[in-house]
C-alpha cells in the first residue's frame, strides 16, 4: 500500500502528465521487471538473451529480506554487459543500464527518475512490484512495460493493470522449470491484462519487436501522443465495434479512443490503421480483446480520500435527514467497474446508518457497468491484498476472510445490486437519491456528457445527489446541477425540467456528427481559428456589419461592433431572434430575404432598404446568404451601408421629389405588404395545418396519457408486489444463511469424513475430517476426486460414483485406506438439490476398524459355537434364553426361532425348578458354578434326556455378571444307541433268515443262527472266509457283479438265486444285499439277507394242483347236472313233473356239495348228510324219520353219490311210500361191520301199502347200479308190503373220509 | 339228440369208463340209443380187466378215475389196437404228453359231438 505521500505525488504526476501531454517519442522503454521465489534464476535468463545495447533501461523489483544486504547486484552483473547498479533516491534511469530494488525499501519512478521511500512498509502490506508499476505507468505511459516472472503470492497483478490502463506493454513468464514459482506469473495473467504469456528466453525479442514499432510509428503521432492517422479512421473501428460487438463508442474521446487503439495496434505490432482494420475484420477475437481494452477502468476504495470525506459529512446527513423505516434510499454508480466504488458508498452508507439512533431507511445501491466481465468481478467481490484506500479498521469490519483474499460480508451485500447496464444505451435508473459516477465523464465527449448529465437530472429525485470525479464538472449544464462543493465535485439537482433525453436508444443509423446542439457543429482547427480572426479584425472596418443566423432566425454570431446600428433589442425576455431586435423599419424586407434565402438556398439581395434611425434614413443593403448549399441551416446575414438615404441620390427638398418619394415610398410599402400578406397567408396555412397536428398530437398525447395513468398504477402494484417478494426473499435468505451455518456446524461436528462431488467427480465441499483422509486443501476445491483416489486400495470410485449416479440408489462398501491400517465404510450416495435434481454425489467415510475386528472375532466364535456337537445356549440371569445353537436345537428339539426369549426353566424337570437362581447365586458370589455333571433335561415334547452340563458366567465390559451360557452334552442319546444296537442284534440272532455282512472284498464278517440253520456253517467256522464258499460252481461270477453294485452304493433288490450248503445240497433262496455306510456316508461292507424258498416253492405246486382238480370237479359235477337233466327228461311224464324232480334232484346235490364245501371238500358226516336230505319231512310236531348209527366221516365221492342215492328214496317215500303218509315212518340204521364194511339199512313203515313197481325207473337204476358203479356197492331193494327196505353194504375204505395230511 | 338212424357205429361194442354215476348212466343210454352195446366200469382195476379180456369195437375212456389215471387201460387197447377216446374235465394240455395226440371230448360234451367223435374214431372210411 503506498505511503500517503507517494499518492500525493501520483496525483500530481498526473495533472503533470494532463499538461504535459506524454514522454517524447525518443524516450527508452523501461522496463520494469518484478519476481520473488526462483527469481535469480529468471532474471539470469532473461539477461542472457538481452543484448547490451538495446536501448531500453530496466528496474528490477525483487522481494528482498529488509535486514540483508543484497547481493543480486553483483551477481547479475556476470550475466550481463550492461552496468548492473543498486538503485539511488533521484537516479536517473537511463538506457542499457540495470537498476535493482535496494532492500527494505519502496522504488517509485517520476519524471524518468527513480525513488526510495525508507523503510518498506510492514510486511503484510508490502507489495513492491505493484507500487512501481503503477508509478511506472503513471510515469511513462506506453514506454513503461511490466513484466512479472517467477514468484509466489499475488504481487504484480495491480501493477499490470496499471500500465496497461496507461497503454504500457505486460509480460509474464509462461514454463516452469525447478526453481520457478508460478503464482505471481499466473495471478497477473489471470487479470486478463497481460499481454503476452512468454518463455522468459523469448522475452527480450518481444521487447525489441515492441520497441521498434514505437519508433516506426512515433512521426506519425500528434503532439498529443494519439497518432493522427488512427484519428482518421475513427469512425470505421468504432462502427465496427458497434455492429460487431453492440456498443456505441463514436461519442468517447477521441484522444481516449486513439490511444487505446493505438496500444492494442503496438501490441499486435501492425503499423498501418488499415491494416489493423482489416485484422479487426478478420479476427472477432481481436475486437473483443479491443473492446476489453476501452473499457478498462482503474478504481479503487475510496479513490480520492478527501473527496470522499466531503461526501460523507455534507451529503450523507442530508441523504438520511427525515428517512424512516418505511423509506428507501437509493444510490446509482454507474460505470462501476470491478466494484471497489459501489462497496466504498455500501460502507459509507453502513456506517452512517450504524451511527443514527432512528430506525433506518432500507437501502439500495445499484453498481452498473457496461461490461459484464468486470459485473461479475463486483458482484463476486472478491479483493486480495492490499487494497489500497481502504483503511485496516473497515477491512476488519465490513470484510471477510476468504481464501487468500477478502469478501464484502453480509452487511453490505445485503445492500449492492450489481448488473450489466449501458450508460448510453439503457433507459437510467429513477428516483435515487445519490449517483455516484467518477472518472467517467472525461472518456466522454461534451455532448455524450451533456446527455448523460440530462439523463442523471431525470434520475434524480429533486433535490437528489450527485458526485463526480475529480476531473469532471456540469459547468456546461450549471442549469441543471447546482454546485454544493467545487473542489470535490458535489452537485445537487436543480428543479429544472429535465432537457428532453434524445432517446435512450442510439440508433445505428445515427449521425455521430450531427450536433445535439447548436454549439456543437463544426469546430474550425484551432490553428486556423487565429488566422480567421486576425483577419476579421483587420478587415472589420470595411466590411459590412453582419451575424449568422440559423433556421429559426436565431443568432448564433455577431460581428463586430457594426451590428448595433441594426439591432434594436426589445423590452421583455432577451431575446437572440433576428426578427426580433432588428430595427422595426427592417424588419419586413429582413423577413421576406431570410425566408426566401432559406427556401431557394441562394442568396437574396434587397438593396436601398431604407433604415430609420435617430438621426434620420438612410439606405441599407440586405445580403442574406446561406452558408451551405440548399438544406443548410445556417445563413449570413450582412448589412451594408449605402450612406443617407437621397432618394436617387438627391435630397428631399421639393414636392415633386417629396411626391416621387412618397410614391416610392407607398411602392415601397405596397410591395412590402403584398409580401407580408403572401407571408401571413403562408403563415396563416401553415398555422392552421400545424394546429390540427397539435390537435391529433393532442389526443394522442391523452391516450398514451391515460395509458400510461394506467401502466403507472399497474407499475405501482406489481412494485408493491415485489417489495413483498423481496421482503420474503430476505427473510429467506436469512434462514437459508442460518440453515447453511447450522450444516457448516453439524458437518464439522459429525467426525464423518464427507466429500460432495459434482456430476464430474469434482470436490464441491468436504468435511475437515476428509483432510486426515485424503490430504485435502481448500485449493482441492474443483478438482475431480479420480486423481486423489489414490488413497483408497482397489476401489474404482469413479465406477462407484457413476453406478450410483445411473441407479440413484446407495452403495456402500468396506475400503481399506493405503497402508491397511483402518478400514472405512464408504457410502455413496446420489446429492439431490432441494428440487430434487441429482447434481452430483455424497460420499462419506465411516471408520470401521475397530468394529471390522470386532465382528471377524465375533464370526471366528460363532462359527466354533454353531458347529459344536454340543448343545452351547446363552441365557441372561433371568433365565430368558437368549442364544441356541445348532447343536441345541438337535438336543433339545426347540427350533432356534422358538427358543429365543423363553425362560431356561423349561429344560429342567419337575421339581428341579430351582436349579437355575441356585447356579445364578453362586455365580454371583463370585463361585465357579458348576464342575460338570450329568443331570436330566427335559426335551420338547416332554421326553427326559440325560446330559452332561457345564455352565460359565457371562461377564459384561465392567466385569459384572450379566448372564451365563449352558453347554450341555446329550449322554442319553448314546446310552439309547447301545441299546439299539443290542436290540437289532438279538433281532437279527434270531430271525428266520440267514443275516450276514460281509467287507467290500467279500469276506465273511457277522453271521447268524438263521445263516447257520440255512446254510449248515457255523459262524465260527465261516468268519473271516470269502463269501464264494457258498457258490455253486456255475455261479462264480455273480458275487463279482453284486460287489461291484454294492462299491457304487445300490441295493441289489431281492432276487432267487441258488447256494450250496455245506453239506453240498443247493439251496433256493431269495437274495437282497444293501450296503452299509459309515458316518460319512462312504460304503464300507455289504448286508445280505438269504431266505429258504423251497418251502414256498412247494407250496406254490400244491396251489396249482387245486386249481386244476377245482376246475375237473366242477366240469364233472356240471357234467352230472347234464346227466340229471337227460335222465329226469327221459322219465318226466310232463314239464311241470320234470322242474320238480330235477329241482329236487339239483337240490340233493347241492345239499352234498354244501356239506363237502363245510368239510373244506374233505368229506362230510353221515349223519348230517342223511339230516340235511330228510330235513323237509320233518314236522313241527314230530319227526317222520329216525337215523340211529355211529357218525362217521365220509369221502367227497361217496358223499354226492350216496347224497343222490338217499334223495331218491326220500323222493321215492314223500311220493309213494312212508312219508306220503302222517303216520308214515323212515328208520334209517347203519353200522360198520366187523370186515370193514358199512352197512346201512333204509326201512320204511306204517305207509301205504306197497308193491313192487312193473318198471324199473330212474330211481331205483341210480340206487342200485349208481352205487355200485361208483362206490362197488352191494345194494338190495325190496319191496315188503309193511314198506320199502334197502341195504346198503359197502367197503368202509371206498367211502370213508381219508383226510389229507398236507 | 343224435340220429340213432343214421348212426354209422350201430352194432358195435363199447367200453364206456366212467367214475362219476349219474354221467356213466346217461352216456350208456346215449350210446344204446346209437345202436350200441356197452360194457361200463367206474375203476381203474375194473376197467383195465375188462380191456384185457373183452371183445369191444372202441372205448369211451375218463381220464381221471377217482383219483386214478386212466392211461394203463389206454395202454392196452393200444397194444389190443382197438381206438379210443379219451374224456377228460382238465384241458387238452393236462393230458399226459404221450396222449395228447388223441381224439379227446372235453367234458361236458353233448351227445352229438360224442357221436361225431366216436364215428369218427371206432368207424373210420
Amino acid at each position: 500500500m503506498p505511503t500517503h505521500s507517494t499518492h500525493r505525488r501520483k496525483q500530481a504526476s498526473r495533472q503533470a502528465e494532463d499538461v504535459n501531454t506524454s514522454a517524447p517519442a525518443a524516450a527508452p522503454l523501461i522496463v520494469g521487471i518484478g519476481a520473488s521465489a526462483g527469481g535469480l534464476e529468471a532474471f539470469k535468463t532473461f539477461f542472457a538473451h538481452m543484448p547490451a545495447d538495446s536501448g531500453m533501461a530496466f528496474v528490477l523489483v525483487q522481494h528482498l529480506a529488509p535486514e540483508h544486504k543484497s547481493m543480486l547486484a553483483e551477481l547479475l552483473q556476470r550475466g550481463t554487459d550492461m552496468p548492473v547498479a543498486e538503485a539511488e533516491d533521484g537516479a536517473e534511469v537511463a538506457p542499457n543500464h540495470v537498476f535493482v530494488i535496494p532492500p527494505n525499501a519502496t522504488l517509485t519512478i517520476e519524471h524518468g527518475r527513480l525513488g526510495i521511500d525508507n523503510p518498506a512498509p510492514a510486511r503484510a502490506h508490502r507489495r513492491p512490484i505493484d507500487t512501481f508499476f503503477g508509478s511506472l505507468a503513471e510515469d511513462q505511459g506506453e514506454n513503461a512495460v511490466g513484466i512479472v516472472l517467477s514468484g509466489t503470492g499475488s504481487d504484480g497483478s495491480l501493477g499490470v493493470r496499471a500500465i496497461k490502463e496507461h497503454g504500457g506493454l505486460t509480460l509474464a513468464q509462461a514454463e516452469f522449470d525447478s526453481h520457478a514459482q508460478e503464482g505471481m506469473p499466473y495471478s497477473a495473467a489471470a487479470t486478463g491484462l497481460v499481454d503476452y504469456v512468454l518463455q522468459i528466453a523469448e522475452m527480450p525479442a518481444k521487447l525489441a519487436d515492441y520497441r521498434r514499432h514505437l519508433a516506426t510509428v512515433a512521426d506519425r503521432k500528434g503532439s498529443d501522443g494519439a497518432r493522427r492517422d488512427a484519428a482518421d479512421h475513427l469512425q470505421t473501428i468504432c462502427r465496427l465495434l458497434r455492429e460487431r460487438i453492440g456498443h456505441d463508442f463514436s461519442e468517447y474521446k477521441t484522444k481516449t479512443l486513439t490511444r487505446r487503439i493505438q496500444r492494442r495496434m503496438q501490441v499486435l505490432q501492425i503499423d498501418s490503421v488499415p491494416d489493423y482494420i482489416e485484422r479487426l475484420k478478420a479476427e472477432p477475437r481481436q475486437l473483443e480483446l479491443l473492446f476489453h481494452e476501452l473499457l478498462i477502468g482503474v478504481t479503487r476504495f475510496f479513490r480520492d480520500s478527501e473527496a470522499w470525506d466531503a461526501l460523507q459529512q455534507t451529503v450523507l446527513p442530508q441523504l438520511f435527514k427525515d428517512k424512516g423505516a418505511s423509506d428507501t434510499l437509493r444510490v446509482w454508480v454507474p460505470g462501476c467497474a470491478t466494484g471497489e466504488e459501489a462497496w466504498s458508498v455500501a460502507m459509507l452508507l453502513r456506517e452512517a446508518m450504524s451511527r443514527r439512533e432512528e430506525p433506518n431507511p432500507k437501502v439500495q445501491i445499484f453498481g452498473t457497468d457496461i461490461d459484464d466481465g468486470a459485473v461479475a468481478m463486483a458482484r463476486s467481490g472478491r479483493y486480495h491484498k492490499p487494497m489500497p484506500g481502504l483503511s485496516p479498521e473497515r477491512l476488519e469490519r465490513w470484510f471477510v476472510e476468504d481464501g487468500d483474499g477478502y469478501v464484502p460480508g453480509k452487511a453490505l451485500r445485503e445492500i449492492c445490486i450489481f448488473s450489466p447496464h449501458s450508460l448510453v444505451k439503457d433507459p437510467p435508473f429513477s428516483k435515487l437519491d445519490l449517483i455516484c459516477c467518477r472518472n467517467l465523464l472525461i472518456y466522454l465527449q461534451p455532448a455524450l456528457q451533456d446527455r448523460v448529465l440530462a439523463k442523471f437530472h431525470y434520475a434524480l429525485k429533486p433535490g437528489g445527489w450527485l458526485f463526480l470525479g475529480q476531473a469532471e464538472g456540469v459547468s456546461r449544464n450549471a442549469k441543471l446541477f447546482g454546485t454544493i462543493d467545487k473542489k470535490h465535485r458535489l452537485y445537487r439537482r436543480s428543479d429544472q425540467p429535465t432537457p428532453p433525453l434524445s432517446g435512450f436508444i442510439s440508433s445505428p443509423g445515427r449521425s455521430a456528427a450531427a450536433p445535439a446542439h447548436p454549439s456543437a457543429g463544426p469546430v474550425p482547427r484551432a490553428g486556423d481559428e487565429r488566422l480567421d480572426r486576425d483577419a476579421r479584425e483587420a478587415l472589420e472596418a470595411y466590411s459590412p456589419a453582419w451575424v449568422i443566423i440559423d433556421r429559426h432566425q436565431e443568432i448564433l454570431r455577431f460581428s463586430g461592433g457594426e451590428t448595433r446600428r441594426y439591432l434594436e433589442p426589445s423590452p421583455g425576455a432577451a431575446s437572440f431572434n433576428l426578427l426580433g431586435i432588428a430595427r422595426k423599419t427592417l424588419r419586413p424586407a429582413l423577413r421576406a430575404a431570410v425566408r426566401q434565402a432559406f427556401a431557394d438556398g441562394r442568396p437574396v439581395v434587397r438593396e436601398r432598404v431604407t433604415l430609420k434611425t435617430d438621426g434620420g434614413s438612410r439606405a441599407v443593403t440586405l445580403i442574406v446568404k446561406p452558408l451551405d448549399q440548399r438544406g443548410s441551416e445556417l445563413a449570413v446575414v450582412a448589412f451594408r451601408d449605402e450612406g443617407v438615404h437621397d432618394h436617387d441620390g438627391t435630397a428631399p427638398v421639393a414636392a415633386d421629389a417629396g411626391n416621387a418619394e412618397l410614391e416610392q415610398e407607398l411602392h415601397v410599402t405596397k410591395v412590402q405588404l403584398n409580401a407580408a400578406i403572401s407571408e401571413l397567408e403562408s403563415t396563416n396555412e401553415e398555422m392552421k395545418s400545424a394546429n390540427e397536428e397539435y390537435q391529433s398530437v393532442n389526443e394522442e398525447l391523452q391516450s398514451s396519457n391515460e395509458e400510461l395513468e394506467t401502466s403507472k398504477e399497474e407499475m405501482q402494484s406489481m412494485n408493491e408486489e415485489l417489495q413483498t417478494v423481496n421482503a420474503e426473499l430476505i427473510s429467506k435468505n436469512n434462514d437459508l444463511s442460518r440453515a447453511n451455518s447450522d450444516v457448516q456446524n453439524f458437518l464439522d461436528s459429525t467426525r464423518i469424513a464427507t466429500v460432495f462431488l459434482d456430476r464430474d467427480l469434482c470436490i464441491r465441499n468436504f468435511t475437515p475430517d476428509m483432510k486426515e483422509l485424503f490430504h485435502l486443501r481448500e485449493s482441492d476445491l474443483g478438482r475431480p476426486i479420480t486423481e486423489l483416489a489414490g488413497q483408497l486400495q482397489s476401489v474404482d470410485l469413479k465406477r462407484d460414483v457413476e453406478k450410483v449416479l445411473r441407479t440413484l440408489a446407495v452403495t456402500e462398501r468396506d475400503v481399506i485406506v493405503k497402508g491397511g491400517a483402518a478400514s472405512y465404510l464408504m457410502r455413496v450416495l446420489p446429492y439431490r438439490s432441494i428440487s430434487d435434481v441429482i447434481e452430483g454425489v455424497i460420499i462419506t467415510f465411516v471408520d470401521i476398524s475397530e468394529r471390522k475386528r470386532a465382528e471377524e472375532a465375533q464370526a471366528r466364535l460363532a462359527a466354533i459355537v454353531s458347529s459344536s456337537q454340543d448343545a452351547i445356549v446363552g441365557h441372561a440371569l433371568d433365565g430368558t434364553i437368549l442364544s441356541w445353537n445348532t447343536a441345541a436345537e438337535k438336543i433339545f428339539g426347540y427350533p432356534a426361532a422358538e427358543a429365543f426369549g423363553r425362560p431356561m426353566t423349561m429344560l429342567l424337570p419337575e421339581g428341579l425348578q430351582d436349579e437355575l437362581p441356585r447356579l445364578i447365586r453362586r455365580m454371583r458370589h463370585g463361585q465357579n458354578p458348576t464342575p460338570q455333571s450329568d443331570v436330566a433335561r427335559i426335551k420338547r415334547g416332554g421326553e427326559e434326556i440325560e446330559v452332561s452340563l457345564t455352565v460359565s458366567p457371562v461377564l459384561g465390559a465392567d466385569g459384572k455378571l450379566i448372564g451365563a451360557s449352558t453347554i450341555a452334552r446329550d449322554i442319553g442319546d448314546r446310552k439309547r444307541v447301545e441299546e439299539e444296537r443290542g436290540r437289532l442284534a438279538a433281532i437279527i440272532e434270531h430271525a428266520d433268515d440267514a443275516i450276514v455282512s460281509k467287507d467290500l472284498d467279500g469276506i465273511i464278517r457277522t453271521w447268524n443262527a438263521g445263516a447257520e440253520r440255512l446254510f449248515g456253517y457255523r459262524a465260527e467256522e465261516v468268519i473271516g472266509k470269502p463269501i464264494t464258499i457258498l457258490m455253486p460252481e456255475d455261479r462264480d461270477d455273480e458275487e463279482s457283479g453284486i460287489l461291484a453294485r454294492i462299491r457304487r452304493g445300490e441295493v441289489v433288490e431281492q432276487y432267487d438265486t441258488v447256494r450250496r450248503r455245506k453239506d453240498g445240497s443247493l439251496v433256493d433262496i431269495s437274495l437282497s444285499v444293501s450296503p452299509i455306510r459309515d458316518a460319512a456316508g462312504r460304503v464300507t461292507s455289504a448286508s445280505k439277507i438269504a431266505q429258504d424258498i423251497s418251502v414256498r416253492r412247494a407250496g406254490e405246486a400244491h396251489r396249482e394242483m387245486l386249481l386244476h382238480e377245482l376246475s375237473h370237479r366242477i366240469k364233472n359235477t356240471l357234467a352230472t347236472v347234464q346227466a340229471i337233466v337227460a335222465q329226469t327228461l327221459a322219465s318226466a311224464p310232463d314239464p311241470k313233473t320234470f322242474q320238480a324232480t330235477f329241482q329236487a334232484r339239483l337240490v340233493a346235490l347241492s345239499h352234498a356239495h354244501e356239506l363237502l364245501m363245510q368239510g373244506n371238500w374233505q368229506g362230510a358226516a353221515l349223519r348230517e348228510l342223511i339230516s340235511r336230505l330228510l330235513a323237509p319231512y320233518r314236522n313241527d310236531q314230530r319227526s317222520q324219520w329216525t337215523l340211529e348209527g355211529k357218525d362217521i366221516e365220509i369221502n367227497p365221492k361217496a358223499t354226492l353219490a350216496l347224497g343222490m342215492v338217499l334223495h331218491e328214496l326220500a323222493t321215492n317215500a314223500a311220493k309213494y311210500g312212508a312219508l306220503s303218509k302222517p303216520a308214515g315212518h323212515v328208520e334209517v340204521k347203519w353200522q360198520v361191520k366187523r370186515d370193514g364194511t358199512l352197512h346201512l339199512v333204509w326201512a320204511e313203515r306204517d305207509g301205504p301199502r306197497v308193491e313192487k313197481p312193473e318198471r324199473r325207473g330212474f330211481g331205483s337204476r341210480l340206487i342200485v347200479d349208481g352205487l355200485n358203479h361208483e362206490l362197488d356197492a352191494d345194494v338190495q331193494l325190496e319191496y315188503k308190503p309193511t314198506g320199502l327196505r334197502c341195504t346198503i353194504d359197502v367197503a368202509l375204505e371206498a367211502v370213508a373220509s381219508e383226510r389229507v395230511d398236507e | 339228440m343224435a340220429s340213432e338212424n343214421t348212426s354209422r357205429i350201430r352194432g358195435l361194442r363199447i367200453l364206456m369208463v366212467e367214475d362219476e354215476m349219474m354221467l356213466a348212466m346217461s352216456l350208456e343210454d346215449t350210446l344204446r340209443r346209437l345202436g350200441c352195446e356197452v360194457v361200463m366200469a367206474g375203476r381203474l382195476h375194473k376197467a383195465l380187466k375188462l380191456a384185457e379180456t373183452e371183445e369191444i369195437d372202441g372205448a369211451l375212456l375218463d381220464v381221471n378215475l377217482a383219483g386214478e389215471r386212466v392211461y394203463p387201460v389206454a395202454a392196452e387197447l393200444d397194444r389190443r389196437g382197438i381206438p379210443y377216446v379219451l374224456m377228460t374235465g382238465y384241458g387238452n394240455d393236462m393230458l399226459d404228453a404221450d396222449y395228447r395226440s388223441c381224439p379227446a371230448l372235453m367234458k361236458p360234451f353233448q351227445a352229438d359231438e360224442m357221436k361225431r367223435v366216436a364215428e369218427a374214431t371206432f368207424k373210420p372210411d
